[in-house]
């Protein structure tokens, strides 16, 4: 079993944002016990994923390592309790890919793959451009100093996901702010009370209360995108069969509710991240500014750099055998990507920035089927980002502290100040 | 000048695109690589799906 101070420092959302903290518990695991159970005060025992092999193990089976048996994010009995309570049985509050297993996953996800392939999104490229544009030239207006996360990274992802969706730009305040609330609603920076979260009961109450106010807009949209269908994904959502039925209720608002949070949050975080790594490695910058080839670069090490998904859970279906441990069928399981992308087998010097690493096989996005969905849009919002950013940017350095979100679910920086020159 | 011939496949599940001109390095499979010539038993570098599981498309 793992340490108690190690296995309650897992799910502390201030050890996530103090950075430091978490690398050294995942550093200590991927050591001393890279695949072993916890059990944080208050929680069932699950076992904690930390090496990058192991991770890809369990990600590509699918049917011996469900999604949807248990929770997804690592939640305490009080609050499973309190979500079973409410759904009649559930562990899900919501019922989107991220919860679904075969056959229902490849049902559901292959409604709207084929809008996030990339030969598709090219489509797009102009249009994003133009948006980047408009973004830098934002940024710009500001003088010689902003908030890097919140002038820009926060804002642009946001904008392409929302026009992706066909959520009129009018909405974005509400629709960023109902993000926050609930990836940040343990950061009483972010969350909807405004104040610590002690109370399970309270904090639980007040995750469901977001994710009504998403399905009352959404399910707004779903009736005008049925009776006056356009391009875009809420149309294909609204409008989608599976089997030849419409999608469930659950279903359709939950299909919204993660394209309007994950499909701009991550990216955001990343695009923060890479900003503020850039600041803090300016060698890193004038390389890349020096020659715009090294972007992909960049976006791949700001991506594992971020990892801005921090976990997600599994539920073994049968007893099996992993890295040389008996698993019982059951057992859950906590994936720790930013440990896979720290992972001293498999990365050189793993807490160095590097946008010069090669290979770069980082598992930020997952792996297997559940692999990100919007993982190529991602890619392309930043490097389009950067492109045109990178022209205009002479110089820029940290204009204060940087600070983490306070969350251990899917999180980055919220403030990253920044001055800088521009022509 | 690229052979007209060389094909283009992508995985189903990720999207992962090999374009036999460029063939994937990182892979140890040189430009020029056939789809044919790759071992069965090799798997998308992105997301681990079989090479069975790849379509020819058209870019």
């Amino acid at each position: 079993m793992i340490p108690q101070d190690i296995a309650n420092t897992i799910v502390d959302p201030r050890a996530y944002a103090d950075g430091k903290r978490i690398d050294h518990a995942f550093a200590w695991l991927r050591r001393e016990a890279p695949l072993e159970q916890a059990q944080p005060e208050g929680f069932d025992p699950f076992w904690v994923v930390t090496r990058h092999a192991d991770i890809l193990q369990v990600e590509r089976q699918n049917e011996l390592f469900h999604n949807g048996d248990r929770a997804t994010v690592v939640t305490n009995i009080e609050a499973d309790t309190q979500v079973r309570a409410m759904t009649g049985g559930s562990p899900h509050l919501v019922r989107s890919l991220v919860q679904m297993d075969n056959p229902d996953h490849f049902n559901y996800r292959k409604l709207t793959q084929g809008s996030f392939l990339p030969q598709n999104l090219k489509a797009l490229e102009v249009r994003i451009r133009e948006i980047a544009r408009g973004f830098v030239d934002r940024m710009a207006a500001h003088g010689d100093r902003c908030d890097f996360a919140r002038d820009v990274a926060f804002l642009y992802p946001l904008h392409v996901i929302m026009e992706v969706i066909g959520v009129p730009e009018h909405d974005e305040p509400r629709m960023l702010k109902l993000t926050q609330e609930l990836f940040g609603s343990q950061d009483p920076e972010l969350n909807r009370s405004g104040s610590e979260v002690t109370d399970v009961k309270s904090g639980v109450d007040t995750i469901q209360s977001v994710v009504l106010d998403f399905m009352t807009y959404f399910n707004a949209i779903t009736d005008d995108r049925r009776a006056n269908p356009r391009n875009d994904i809420t149309s294909v959502i609204a409008n989608g069969k599976i089997d030849g039925q419409p999608l469930g209720y659950l279903e359709a608002m939950s299909y919204y509710i993660i394209a309007a949070t994950a499909g701009h949050d991550t990216t955001s975080s990343t695009t923060a991240g890479a900003f503020w790594a850039l600041a803090e490695n300016p060698d890193q910058f004038a390389k890349v500014k020096a020659d715009p080839s090294l972007i992909p670069g960049l976006i791949e090490e700001s991506i594992r750099w971020v990892t801005p998904v921090k976990h997600f859970m599994r539920t073994a279906t049968a007893d099996t055998e992993l890295a040389g441990r008996k698993i019982a069928k059951g057992d859950w399981l906590l994936l720790s990507y930013p440990s896979g992308n720290r992972d001293e087998a498999v990365f050189d010097q793993p807490f160095k920035f590097d946008i010069t690493r090669t290979p770069n096989k980082h598992v930020a996005f997952g792996y297997g089927a559940h692999i990100c969905l919007g993982q190529h849009l991602a890619r392309m919002e930043m490097r389009v980002l950067w492109e045109e950013l990178f022209k205009r940017l002479d110089s820029f350095e940290l204009d204060g502290q940087p600070k983490n979100m306070v969350a251990n679910f899917v999180c980055g920086p919220k403030s990253v100040p920044v001055r800088f020159k521009m022509h | 000048m690229a052979d007209p011939d060389f094909k283009v496949w992508q995985c189903r599940t990720c999207g992962y695109i090999y374009e036999e001109a460029l063939g994937d390095p990182s892979e140890g499979l040189q430009p020029g690589t056939r789809w044919a010539d790759i071992p069965d038993t090799w798997i998308c570098p992105t997301c681990g799906t079989p090479k069975s599981d790849f379509d020819m498309i058209e870019l």
